[in-house]
């Protein structure tokens, strides 16, 4: 397992009037062996970053690194990726076992017949019974075809492993096993892994790592306990506040300019830290504050980081 | 269903058998009518020039005293061949270039698909024209020219289709996992836009068929001593007050034989359809239940269930008995709830528990082929069941308000968002033009949208998701609502914005003692807002609880996995999550006993015989179950394998 | 001839439209049994990929949204025309062999020929005869007849009221009948009902827009004309003259319109934002004709926008049958004469009319659904 570093890394859509930077000079390390959980909502990017690093979105700026070294172009990535929507990502037409066999790499497993020992190897790896190869994707369960979605990544042999939202298209009562699974996996093998989803919660449970995004940014990072013991930025604060389940809201404090301001548009994001809309210890509430508005703040070196200007006062308003 | 079995489908149903077999008639035609009347189509005959139909010549006779309808039918192989022939020459080049863009790349296929979308501007027959001035007139002059006036529509239905399987996520798998352009075209992308292909280029020879007559009728197509139907139907126009026969003849073989390619073709793509066509497409109503034409019995639910009876006095809302059936799925059967003024209770439950469906039929919003049955259904003490139609509109229209899952789709893209909320005005308090819609003004700032005036002239697609699903609470809040029915109203918004509408809901309800119903996968969500929870499995309520006692007082061995299964902030991250094994029970096969008597970790045989009814506890909570009383072990950790085998 | 050439153009935009909707809604699994699905970097996972109707750098300075429609639109016109005057200039240069001793017979003497071809132009090189063809062009110089030595421009201005006429007319019949007839279907037979009216409907506009308007014409004469003697066979004489070329034009199109809108109608009256209008306890004559119409409307014209310029060159046939003295019969005329630049000529005419339907398409697409204009298409 390796070690992928995304260095200042910048995805631009369009052109003209509807250009759109959808991932904003970002640097991540996913370490060797961790599970990186990438949280943010919807229109932040993650998902573009995830395509950029398996290739499928062409990259307008910086470089993304595998142990060091830029990821070879074309044929084979060392990188293979589960996407949100399993019945979309497998093909109908294909058995499963084809399309596992598929994303073995060739020459890796000479001969039909070590193929399909591998193929049955993969699929008992996810917990599905060999005999399944030959069933086409009608024949599974959204969950089950997300476990062959695993097997597929898991047969090209990475050294990472992308999880677009795996669990988000999947009913209540199937998430628990697909998440099982991942953590199961990353025991076993010591997966490297990027874990991108909208949700606290999951990725509270899967990762070691926590990296927040906002419109394009990454806004924090640090360990998963520290993040979310101790959020550092104010957006990360808010993520916490809404996936505290039970209970009423303690939103009821926060002004309801801040309540009730609107997500920013990412094709015109706001200049300085892009947060200031809407951030409760930004300009809508010390008016002071200008630099927010004019200058990006970036983060630290440190282990756990957050960009924002005013970090100490994000996790206790009161000493501002 | 395996792609024979579709397309064996298409035989069984009458138009698709009737099509077939005209089909197979014609192409038997052009096999055979050369073969056998050959000779008498040629005959020449100066006794009979130009004589009208009669018993000896079915059709009448031409210039030199042929047998029009013999002619007829021996042209049928030259029509059908050319067309057949054209039909090739055009699907070949459609193909190549429509599949031009996948191996081309971005750059150079954007100007393929450009040039084919200019050329698709042009009609066929302007493009056949001008081809048949290059080719020059005559059969094999028309047979190109026909084909590639076919080619663009064919290249750009090919790319179409090929550029959104390329789209899906396979494709994406495919090429991470190293495979090239050419094999990802002929591996994942040929075989899933075939059948639909196939389709059009059978419909697309009945097209030519035609187009090839029309051309032969002008005296562009084949050319004398040659003749094929449009040839013969030209020359019996000349004639048509002597002989309308031999105009008519050719004419309904023309008619005939295109109707059978075309008909073929409609056919199969209606088999074909499903899959391809509206793959991805509209979502149904009826979100919750997809009803499956396989005809099962009618659950036999002789379950008596109890309605509620604390609270009855000031009751806004009565439920007792309610089914919801499509034909012969029911995929809420005997749901009963009482929803007292001021009152919030969620509905907890899987997609295709019924849950929506329940809060549609509360609303009166199930359209046919459901139906809807009920022992008691009561709003503001009004029976929903019997309230004549005409009372029906004023009572719903304001006191009963409804936000829908999805904020993108709910409001008409085309109408204003103003005029949207000003109709319920207009309708229903009879407000004239301009104070509904200074109403509706008002109400966009009583749910906060700042600028709610300039907001009010706006179209929906201007507005961000949470703010459409806000000024969708607007809209219900035009009558003086006394129940909101909330069916999935965060599911699509983010999770910061959706913590501000569900702080809109609780505002409103605060503000006005309205009762809520919301409708939730997520139990977080219903805890935020609600007093009591209704969980809902198969169709049935299996425990109804105050949201207070979900944590630590779930009796029903379903609600605890539910709270289980989903990793919340306080989740232990060493112990795997709860897994419920087996698949959410189908609403169109339903079990004699406990629905989840088939996942359920205490199921015994009793369970499986016999469906427990919803019985009160005692302390203001209902289950459905026959080991209430029971705490299951720990779950096993190795209760992971139990979804797949 | 709209018909034989229709089906798969219709169905492509079908799939157009219906590959767009997927791209707006999440991976939102078709048949699935998951439905619960939180729809997330909707933008992101589906970039942008048409780029190339944006019209470059000067859009930047039109902030208007209309304005930059306009320019786009204007810009994708010109385009359209200089395709369409390159084509036809290419027609005659593409015509294997010489094609003034084509027009001109075997038995022409070489020296006629050659002066002829002196007199074309045509032993220039080809850049100088294209250069000299779009100057003509520009003057309105469409070339001169070979046969009668007319100038082309005279017999198209003879020839074409006569064919807009009838295009004109045709086109809003079809327009006209097809959408109360497709609403009143829609409405009908919404959710299953009366499944008899549902399949006379479709089985009868399946028949009639199968059959091409040339056969349509015969028949309707055969009818009107020999058997009842009711319109005169052929020829523009009068305004009973009108009525059965109109009609033989505008059937195999409207049916298709009105089947094109029954289907749309049917699939906006399962949209949410109908189901929103029947929560809303509107009268169902508001649901239909405020809420299902327009949007069933903006997809039918989508749909169906092609089919109307179909009909420009649908003339062709309709005015062979009638003896109408239009530009139809003139063009096929010419096509066996050889007269090549009256060819070329009419080409351009009839290019020019349905690149002009397309405009007026895609303006009443724009005016009806706010957000095309927006969104760029």
């Amino acid at each position: 397992m390796s070690e992928l570093t995304f260095e200042d890394v910048t995805v631009r859509y369009g052109s003209g009037r509807r250009e759109m930077t959808a991932v904003d000079r970002v640097h991540l390390t996913v370490p060797s062996g961790a599970v990186v959980g990438l949280v943010g909502e919807s229109g932040s990017g993650k998902s573009t970053l995830a395509r950029a690093a398996v290739g499928l979105t062409p990259v307008a700026g910086g470089r993304i690194l595998l142990d060091g070294r830029p990821l070879p172009r074309g044929g084979r990535r060392p990188l293979q990726m589960v996407f949100q929507d399993p019945y979309s990502s497998l093909d109908p037409r294909m058995t499963i076992g084809s399309s596992i066999a598929e994303a073995i790499p060739r020459g890796a497993v000479p001969g039909a017949a070590a193929r399909r020992d591998e193929v049955a190897r993969l699929l008992d790896l996810v917990d599905l019974p060999a005999d399944r190869a030959g069933c086409h994707p009608a024949e599974l369960s959204g969950g089950q075809r997300q476990r062959v979605a695993l097997a597929r990544a898991l047969a090209g042999r990475p050294d990472v492993v992308i999880a677009d939202e795996i669990t988000s298209a999947l009913d209540v009562s199937i998430q628990g096993t697909v998440l099982n699974l991942v953590r199961d996996l990353h025991r076993e093998l010591r997966l490297s892994m990027l874990f991108i989803t909208h949700d606290l919660a999951v990725v509270r449970y899967v990762s070691d790592y926590i990296a927040v995004m906002y419109l394009g940014r990454i806004v924090e990072y640090g360990p998963a306990e520290s993040v979310l013991a101790d959020p550092r930025h104010p957006y990360t604060g808010e993520l916490l506040a809404a996936a505290r389940r039970g209970g009423p809201q303690a939103a009821d404090t926060v002004p309801a300019s801040v309540a009730d301001a609107e997500p920013a548009d990412p094709h015109h994001p706001p200049t300085g830290c892009r947060f200031h809309p809407r951030c409760p210890v930004g300009p809508l509430v010390h008016p002071d504050r200008t630099v927010c508005r004019d200058t990006a703040p970036t983060g630290d070196g440190r282990p756990h980081r957050a960009a924002c200007h005013f970090v100490s006062s994000a996790a206790d308003p009161a000493a501002a | 269903m395996t792609s024979r079995a579709r397309w064996a489908g298409v035989l069984r149903t009458p138009v698709g058998a009737a099509a077939a077999v005209l089909l197979g008639a014609v192409l038997l035609l052009a096999v055979l009518a050369p073969l056998l009347w050959g000779g008498r189509a040629d005959e020449v005959d100066t006794a009979h020039i130009l004589a009208p139909a009669s018993a000896e010549h079915w059709a009448g006779t031409d210039n030199l005293g042929r047998d029009i309808f013999f002619r007829v039918l021996v042209a049928t192989r030259t029509s059908v061949r050319l067309a057949l022939l054209a039909t090739a020459v055009g699907v070949a080049v459609g193909l190549l270039l429509g599949t031009l863009p996948l191996l081309l790349g971005p750059r150079l296929g954007r100007l393929v698909t450009a040039a084919v979308n200019i050329a698709v501007a042009f009609p066929g027959l302007l493009l056949a024209l001008s081809f048949a001035v290059i080719f020059g007139a005559g059969a094999s002059g028309a047979v190109p020219a026909i084909g590639l006036a076919i080619a663009p529509a064919f290249a750009r239905l090919t790319q179409t289709l090929a550029a959104s399987v390329a789209g899906r996520d396979f494709v994406a798998a495919a090429r991470i996992a190293g495979v090239g352009r050419v094999r990802v075209l002929l591996r994942h992308v040929l075989p899933n836009i075939a059948e639909p292909l196939l389709v059009n280029a059978t419909m697309a020879a009945g097209g030519s068929l035609l187009a090839f007559a029309g051309l032969s009728f002008l005296g562009l197509g084949v050319q004398a001593p040659d003749y094929d139907w449009g040839r013969l139907l030209g020359e019996g126009l000349n004639g048509i007050y002597l002989n309308p026969a031999a105009a008519l003849v050719p004419g309904v073989a023309v008619v005939l034989a295109g109707l059978a390619f075309n008909l073929v073709g409609e056919a199969a793509a209606k088999a074909v359809g499903p899959r391809t066509a509206t793959a991805g497409g509209r979502k149904r109503a009826t979100d919750d239940a997809r009803p499956t034409p396989t005809p099962t019995p009618t659950p036999t639910t002789a379950v008596p269930v109890r309605p509620q009876q604390s609270a009855q006095a000031d009751a806004l809302l009565i439920v007792e008995d309610l089914k919801v059936s499509f034909g012969p799925v029911t995929p809420v059967r005997g749901v009963g709830f009482t929803l007292g003024r001021g009152e919030a209770v969620g509905i907890v439950g899987e997609s295709g528990s019924g849950k929506s469906l329940t809060a549609l039929a509360v609303a009166q919003l199930i359209e046919r082929p459901g139906r809807i049955e009920a022992r008691r259904l009561e709003l503001l003490g009004d029976d929903l069941l019997r309230t004549p139609p005409r009372a029906r509109p004023r009572l719903l229209g304001t006191s009963l308000a409804m936000v829908f899952q999805d904020p993108m789709t709910s409001f008409n893209p085309v109408q204003r968002v103003g005029r949207q909320l000003a109709e319920v005005a207009e309708q229903h308090l009879g407000h004239r033009r301009g104070p509904a819609l200074a109403r509706a003004v008002d109400r966009l700032r009583a749910v906060r949208i700042p600028g709610a005036a300039r907001r009010a002239r706006q179209f929906p697609h201007e507005f961000s998701g949470g703010m459409r699903q806000r000024a969708m609470i607007g809209m219900g809040l035009m009558g003086e609502p006394k129940l909101i029915i909330a069916d999935e109203p965060t599911t699509a918004l983010d999770v910061t914005v959706q913590r501000q509408v569900l702080a809109l809901l609780a505002d409103v309800r605060a503000a006005d003692d309205v009762a809520v119903l919301l409708i939730s996968h997520d139990l977080g969500v219903v805890e935020q807002v609600c007093d009591r929870v209704l969980v809902m499995y198969a169709g049935r309520i299996v425990e109804d609880l105050p949201v207070a006692r979900l944590r630590d007082g779930a009796r029903h061995p379903y609600t605890r996995a539910l709270l289980g299964a989903v990793p919340d902030l306080a989740t232990d991250r060493d112990q795997p999550l709860v897994v419920i094994p087996g698949r959410p029970a189908d609403p169109a096969a339903p079990t004699p006993g406990c629905a989840f008597a088939p996942r359920c970790p205490l199921a015994d045989d009793h369970c499986k015989r016999a469906d427990p009814a919803l019985i009160e506890d005692g302390s203001g909570g209902r289950v459905a179950c026959w080991h209430a009383e029971q705490r299951p072990e720990p779950a096993p950790a190795a209760a992971t394998e139990g979804e797949g085998r | 001839m709209a018909p034989p050439f229709s089906p798969a153009v219709v169905r492509a935009d079908r799939v157009d439209r219906v590959a767009l909707c997927g791209r707006t809604k999440t991976g939102r699994a078709a048949g699935g049994q998951d439905l619960i699905t939180e729809p997330d970097d909707v933008t992101e996972a589906m970039p942008v990929t048409s780029t190339t109707a944006s019209a470059p750098g000067f859009a930047h300075l039109l902030g208007n949204p209309w304005l930059r429609f306009a320019a786009r639109r204007l810009g994708r016109l010109l385009v359209s025309v200089w395709v369409l005057v390159t084509g036809a200039f290419l027609m005659i240069h593409l015509i294997p062999g010489d094609p003034v001793r084509a027009a001109l017979g075997n038995t022409a003497p070489v020296e006629l020929v050659e002066a002829r071809r002196e007199a074309l132009g045509l032993n220039d090189p080809l850049w100088q005869q294209y250069a000299d063809y779009l100057r003509h062009l520009v003057g309105g110089d469409f070339g001169t007849s070979m046969l009668s030595g007319l100038p082309v421009s005279e017999v198209i201005g003879d020839r074409l009221p006569a064919t807009a006429e009838l295009a004109v007319l045709a086109f809003a019949l079809a327009v006209l009948a097809s959408i109360p007839l497709g609403l009143a279907m829609a409405v009908l037979t919404r959710g299953g009902r009366r499944k008899p009216v549902e399949l006379a409907f479709t089985s009868g506009s399946v028949l009639l827009a199968v059959v091409p308007e040339f056969l349509v014409a015969v028949g309707l004469v055969y009818v009107f004309s020999v058997e009842l003697g009711w319109a005169p066979v052929a020829m523009r004489q009068g305004p009973s003259s009108y009525v059965l070329p109109v009609l033989a034009l505008a059937v195999g199109p409207a049916s298709i319109l009105a089947r094109i809108v029954r289907v749309e109608t049917l699939a906006v009256l399962q949209a949410e934002y109908i189901r929103t209008a029947r929560a809303k306890r509107l009268p169902d004559r508001r649901v239909y004709l405020r809420h299902a119409l327009p949007n069933a409307l903006t997809a039918t014209i989508t749909v169906g926008g092609l089919l109307l310029g179909g009909m420009v060159a649908g003339t062709v046939l309709a005015e062979n049958v009638f003896a109408w003295p239009g530009l139809g019969s003139t063009i096929v005329g010419s096509i066996l004469a050889k007269d090549y630049p009256v060819v070329q000529g009419v080409v351009l005419v009839y290019g020019l009319g349905v690149l002009l339907v397309n405009l007026v398409v895609d303006v009443a697409l724009a005016l009806l659904d706010p957000r095309s204009t927006i969104r760029e298409s």
